[in-house]
């Protein structure tokens, strides 16, 4: 046998994925574990074997990849769990974590309490030394000192230390310097040296960058080795791979010595996931904005021409992360978000949740304030005896109570009315995320599809792409797990970079190629050590860019594995000049800097063509299981609509709003004017006229 | 109302974007000096959600002066750049853009990008002139003209803006920015107009305005009745004031008439100093300060101004200046102070009300640098933003710490020391917290930043508007004033200098910068603090073991790893501290 199994462990449910040798797909859910998330994937380990009629250990003996995404990372991160951690930086310059960058998410709201930085100052202690701008050393490293630091970061009893000293981009020796003496004089502690964690110009984000990865690596070598040990005892013989921020899997030692690549393990996922399905639906481009609905939160990501695009941007918790990460917005918004309206007679969605506990007031666990949740079973679009894959009953009546009192009457207006309203809002919070990606990445969401994923998907996708202008929503077959679906089916990547200023007018054409023929072999290594053959390997080099005078980069690939003349330098800076003119509509004569080149590495995962079991007939009838009495404005009140059975119904089937399509774990909106086709794959193709 | 309240959040956002990422000079793309905003065609601001409180406070000025000069010359493709104090603007620096929206053959929206250029072509390098006499010393004048036509540069205006500005084609690239912004805003405003319809933006934008209105009523409904007149002191640099600039103010709230009135005619007349307010910071500010107060759930537009009655005087230092009174500095000094004395005085309506005083002036560490740059002989100018904290303290919550002033209040981003050492032959030696600068109170003022800056291989000019020496941020109900602000110079055998409130100073390499930024005030009495908030503050090395002792009566041992409270020492410490008080 060779299997394939694919995990993304959540927050409530840890989601399975099995691929098995014939291509057929098969998906699971088992509740998280969050203690000890391997027991978690050993029950859902176990709900397989048991469908497939097999024992655990005949199951992953017969696995040949088994792949794992995992928010340990991100959780410890939110959750403060991380190791006690200390930073050593340039005297000087303590408090570089807790200036972060200035700025403020809301200039008006002054009743707040400025962060703490990620690694406390106390154990911040500042190192005698200087490098400059351009690497030249203004002070040299104190050793003395540097080792009375030591002895101090003992006597603190830190876990792991962060080292970040100002311009080791442009000369890393006192950094690697450092390494060699924490080896000296506190074995076995780990540490993070940000010229290798992060090598980019801004030392607040490199030294986040640095303090996260250090601090995750007691707690993050302890859950994977925990992980590993266990699978490994229950039989497990294929590679283990873990997936990364960068979108793509990597093997378990990689992220031991890099466990910021573990922030975003999980979302990170999605787009690879809307990439693969919408491929295997035959179409031609990929252009796509894909979203991510649950109880709680509202993911967001892209596929632009195919490629995902990628950011060092990410932030946790208000921390830059700064690793090369597949751009993902989350914001609050969900089934729990809680409806209110505020003095003036505006209403207003989130970003507080009801959480699970209480929960909307139709979950009948004490909630009385109205929630997404509520106004969608009170519109009608919810099946109050067959909620979360018939796991739970809701409670009408509540939700009809929550909304009258909060928002019906405030507002003069009846029930479904104020259920229609709150649907409108948190419809618009989503499509505000929406635009901050597409606008900052200059997109134009109207030439872009929509792939919904996640529960909340189908009940709000089709007004949410209404409002962009988008004009074909696409609900995958694996729409219920749409991240683990997107690890079973991503690449092996990795990034490699390095901080080498040089500029288009006076190009240093020596030193650029050197470092990218580093780079290329950094990139092959890397691939070599991942076992993957040539036919699989792709190389792709990228730099970050400005005009003279930003201060801020673009990031802009490259096709060629070296700048080798006038005219690769050309083609280069004119590929800078576009980016630069699609994203801000002017392009200057001014001199192009480029500051950092990287290379994605990248082992292409084998494509074939996967079967998601669809039964039905195609061409066939949609199957019908009745009617409800749904509210929408559109049509200016009630109406009974048809009830689709998805699970029942085969490919090839139209279905022509409005109507709702029930799918075991989610329900589907289809608004009037739009028409739904189902596909032999498994897929749903909704049209927006 | 719902989704267009959002379009115009999402336009301005796209404006933002645009300019945030293409501008050049540093208080531009690195310290987001600049501002995005649109009025409907009566002059309505719509939604001001993002943006320094000082730029968009008054924003309808700016299309206001466009339809007073222009009046029916107006036509699509035209944009016209604004820096005059006299015609609605902030301050010379601040080159505002604003182009009209054509929506069915009429002007609609006016949309407007405001930024802080890096230089406006001084006598001297820098963009504030606090010792300006009048505003002749104060550079290059746009008083309000067409620098776009059918959408393409007047070439005139170009010329004459880079003939006169120090570097040109630094200024050129912010151009293109702000007209980046605008252009944006214009075209998606056309588009959200021929999806809804003209008519029904129109309507909304009413509504929102009323809506605006209907918060602000509510909010100050539930403030106590009352009337409240205070002075305060700033800095002086005239003969005029020698003990400091007197800053009055009445302010009466009417929660019957759903009201707050602010009185500021009783201000000092026009100085001979570039401080002198304009109309649209001196409007501003107080649109902030009573906001502020209002809550943050109040929308900032014009609808919710409209309950704020403000008196102000032509020829006041603090109201309208009268020409050809110098006013570049309208945006930091005066108008600094003018916001949380207005705060503060809602402190005495109510104890849970205002905040105490923040930042007020520019610390050294923001200098406008200039000279040659020695690694590649190119000449530059720039403003740094770092160090520009000390948050005032409020009831419930210490001082915010990148807070700078009110006229920011915490939207500036700060330099990246890495960036600042790249584009400015500068080093810098040291950027920390301040200790013991931030006022002691219940809830204690942000500190200020220790800044040590010196120049690589050339001569370095700094040239920086500070204040709040003589008379720091103060603290209110009872908490402490922050640390005075000093900025001083250490000569190569290591000897320190002070430096003037008004610095324009060259610093020769051997030589040092030394800023000391001020804290900003405490709020509420000291000793009422908690024990684990001061440990807290002496671990993170914001205040030191003695002033836990002598100003908090928090008693701390630091004999182990941690430290740690000494309970019953503290106790008895405050306790004799409050005897001590009462006698």
């Amino acid at each position: 046998m060779s299997l394939k199994i694919a995990v993304d462990v959540g927050g409530t449910f840890t989601d399975l994925v099995l691929e098995n040798e014939n291509g057929l797909v098969k998906t699971y859910k088992a509740p998280t574990t969050p203690e000890r998330i391997v027991d978690g994937i050993l029950d859902g380990i176990s709900l397989i074997a048991a469908d497939l009629s097999l024992t655990t250990r005949e199951l992953l003996a017969g696995c040949a990849r088994f792949s794992c995404g995992t928010t340990a990372a991100t959780n410890a991160i939110l959750e403060k769990t991380y190791a006690r951690t200390g930073l050593i930086c340039t005297e000087g310059f303590r408090d570089t974590l807790t200036i972060r960058e200035g700025g403020k998410a809301d200039t008006y709201t002054i009743a707040i309490d400025y962060p703490e930085p990620y690694i406390p100052r106390h154990l911040t202690l500042g190192l005698r030394e200087r490098m400059n701008s351009e690497g030249g050393v203004e002070l040299p490293l104190d050793e003395a000192q540097a080792i009375a630091i030591l002895r101090e970061m003992d006597r603190l009893q830190v876990q792991a230390i962060a080292v970040s000293l100002l311009w080791s981009i442009a000369n890393p020796a006192h950094e690697i310097r450092i390494g060699e003496l924490i080896a000296e004089h506190l074995p076995g502690v780990p540490y993070s040296l940000s010229h290798q964690t992060s090598p980019t110009i801004r030392e607040y984000r490199r030294t986040s960058a640095t303090a996260i990865d250090a601090s995750l690596k007691p707690l993050v070598g302890r859950t994977i080795k925990e992980l590993e040990s266990r699978l490994r005892a229950a039989g497990l013989e294929g590679v283990l791979t873990l997936m990364t921020s960068s979108g793509g899997q990597t093997a378990v030692d990689e992220v031991l010595a890099r466990p910021i690549n573990l922030c975003l393990s999980g979302p990170s996922a999605a787009p690879e996931s809307a990439r693969s399905t919408i491929r295997a639906e035959g179409e031609q481009t990929c252009n796509a904005i894909v979203v991510d609905m649950g109880g709680t939160s509202f993911d967001i990501s892209i596929v632009d021409n195919w490629q995902v695009p990628m950011h060092r941007e990410g932030v946790i918790d208000g921390n830059v992360f700064g690793v090369a990460s597949v751009e993902v917005k989350t914001i609050g918004a969900g089934g729990g978000s809680i409806a209110r309206v505020d003095a003036g007679g505006f209403i207003h969605v989130g970003p507080e949740s009801a959480k699970s506990v209480p929960g909307p007031a139709c979950y009948k666990r004490g909630g009385t304030r109205p929630t997404v949740t509520d106004a969608n079973l009170a519109r009608g679009f919810l099946d109050p005896a067959n909620f979360a894959g018939g796991t739970m009953t809701l409670s009408e009546h509540n939700a009809a109570d929550a909304i009258r009192s909060h928002i019906a009457e405030p507002l003069d207006m009846d029930v479904d009315q104020a259920a229609s309203l709150i649907g409108l809002t948190v419809e618009q919070n989503m499509v505000a995320a929406i635009e901050e990606i597409t606008i900052k990445r200059g997109v134009d969401p109207r030439e872009y599809i929509m792939v919904a994923g996640g529960a909340a998907a189908g009940l709000h996708a089709v007004p949410i792409a209404r409002e962009l202008g988008i004009k074909r929503v696409f609900v995958p077959p694996v729409a219920g797990v749409l991240s683990a679906f997107g690890i079973l089916v991503s690449d092996m990547k990795t990034t490699f970079s390095r901080s080498v200023p040089t500029a288009s007018d006076a190009f240093d054409h020596d030193r650029i190629n050197a470092v990218l023929a580093d780079l290329g072999a950094e990139g092959e290594a890397y691939l070599d050590r991942m076992g993957i053959p040539p036919e699989d390997r792709e190389i792709a080099f990228s730099v970050e860019a400005r005009y003279r005078g930003q201060v801020w980069q673009l990031s802009v690939g490259f096709e060629t594995r070296q700048i080798a003349g006038p005219e690769h330098l050309a083609a280069l800076t004119e590929a800078f000049h576009q980016v630069h003119e699609r994203l801000y509509f002017v392009r200057s004569t001014d001199p192009v800097e480029f500051t950092e080149w990287s290379v994605l590495a990248t082992g292409r995962a084998p494509r074939r063509v996967l079967d998601h079991g669809v039964t039905g007939l195609p061409g066939a009838a949609p199957v019908h299981k009745g009617a409800r009495s749904i509210y929408l404005r559109e049509l200016g009140g009630r109406q009974q609509v048809q009830v689709v059975d998805g699970a029942k119904s085969g490919a090839d089937v139209s279905i022509a709003g409005p109507a709702l399509i029930d799918q075991p774990l989610t329900t589907i909106v289809l608004y009037p004017g739009t028409t739904a086709r189902s596909t032999a794959s498994g897929g749903l193709w909704i049209d927006l006229h | 109302m719902v989704i267009l309240r959002r379009r115009f959040e999402a336009i301005i956002s796209e404006m933002i974007n645009a300019l945030f990422k293409s501008g050049r000079s540093g208080v531009l793309n690195t310290a987001m000096d600049f501002s995005c905003s649109l009025t409907d065609a009566n002059f309505q601001s719509i939604s001001l959600a993002q943006g320094l409180p000082v730029h968009v406070g008054a924003i309808d000025l700016i299309p206001r002066a466009i339809v007073a000069k222009f009046g029916e010359d107006i036509r699509p493709g035209d944009c016209f750049v604004n820096n005059s104090g006299y015609l609605g603007n902030t301050h010379c620096a601040d080159f505002t853009v604003c182009a009209p929206v054509f929506v069915e053959g009429k002007i609609a929206f006016y949309v407007i990008a405001r930024a802080h250029l890096g230089d406006i072509g001084f006598p001297t390098p820098t963009t504030y002139g606090p010792r300006s006499r009048d505003v002749y010393e104060e550079g290059l004048i746009l008083p309000c003209v067409r620098i776009q036509k059918d959408y393409r540069d007047v070439p005139e205006v170009i010329d004459i803006c880079r003939a006169n500005i120090r570097v040109p084609d630094q200024f050129y690239g912010d151009y293109l920015a702000v007209l980046a912004a605008v252009r944006t805003g214009e075209s998606r405003l056309r588009a959200v107009c021929e999806k809804y319809g003209a008519g029904i933006v129109r309507q909304f934008v009413d509504e929102f305005q009323n809506y605006a209105e209907r918060m602000a009523r509510r909010a100050i409904a539930a403030l106590p009745k009352g009337r409240v007149s205070k002075e305060m002191l700033y800095d002086s640099e005239t003969d005029l004031y020698p003990a400091g600039i007197p800053i009055r103010a009445t302010v009466e709230v009417d929660p019957e008439a759903e009201l707050v009135t602010v009185d500021l005619r009783d201000n000092v007349d026009n100085l001979p100093l570039g401080i002198n307010m304009t109309e649209s910071t001196t409007t501003a500010a107080v649109m902030t300060a009573v906001l502020n107060v209002l809550g943050a759930d109040v929308p900032r537009c014009t609808g919710s101004f409209r309950r704020v009655q403000l008196l102000m005087r032509e020829g006041a230092a603090i109201g309208k200046p009268r020409f050809p009174a110098a006013t570049s500095s309208a945006t930091t000094n005066l108008c600094h102070a003018l916001i949380p004395h207005l705060q503060s005085m809602f402190a005495d309506l109510r104890g849970d009300l205002g905040t105490a005083y923040g930042t007020i002036g520019m610390p050294g560490s923001c200098a406008v640098v200039s000279g040659t740059d020695t690694r590649h002989g190119r000449p530059f100018v720039n403003q740094l933003i770092m160090g520009y904290w000390g948050g005032p303290a409020m009831h419930g919550h210490d001082g915010w710490l990148t807070y700078g002033s009110g006229a920011s209040q915490g939207i500036l981003w700060q330099s990246s020391v890495e960036v600042v050492e790249q584009q400015q032959p500068i080093i810098v030696e040291r950027l920390e917290v301040r200790m013991d600068s931030g006022g002691a109170g219940e809830w204690e003022g942000a500190p200020g930043a220790d800044c040590v800056i010196r120049p690589r291989e050339g001569d370095v000019r700094f040239m920086v508007n500070s204040a709040s020496r003589e008379n720091p941020p103060s603290g209110v109900g009872g908490g402490l004033p922050g640390a005075a602000m000093l900025i001083a110079r250490q000569d190569r055998d290591g000897r320190r200098e002070d430096l003037p409130i008004s610095v324009d100073t060259v610093i020769r390499p051997g030589e040092k910068l030394l800023s000391s930024g001020c804290g900003g005030g405490g709020f509420g009495n000291p000793l009422r603090r908690t024990p684990e908030k001061v440990l807290a503050a002496l671990k993170t090395g914001r205040i030191s073991v003695e002033r836990a002792a002598s100003v908090y009566g928090v008693i701390v041992d630091t004999s182990g790893p941690e430290p740690v409270v000494s309970e019953a020492a503290t106790l008895a410490r405050r306790e004799s501290m409050r005897q001590g008080a009462l006698q």
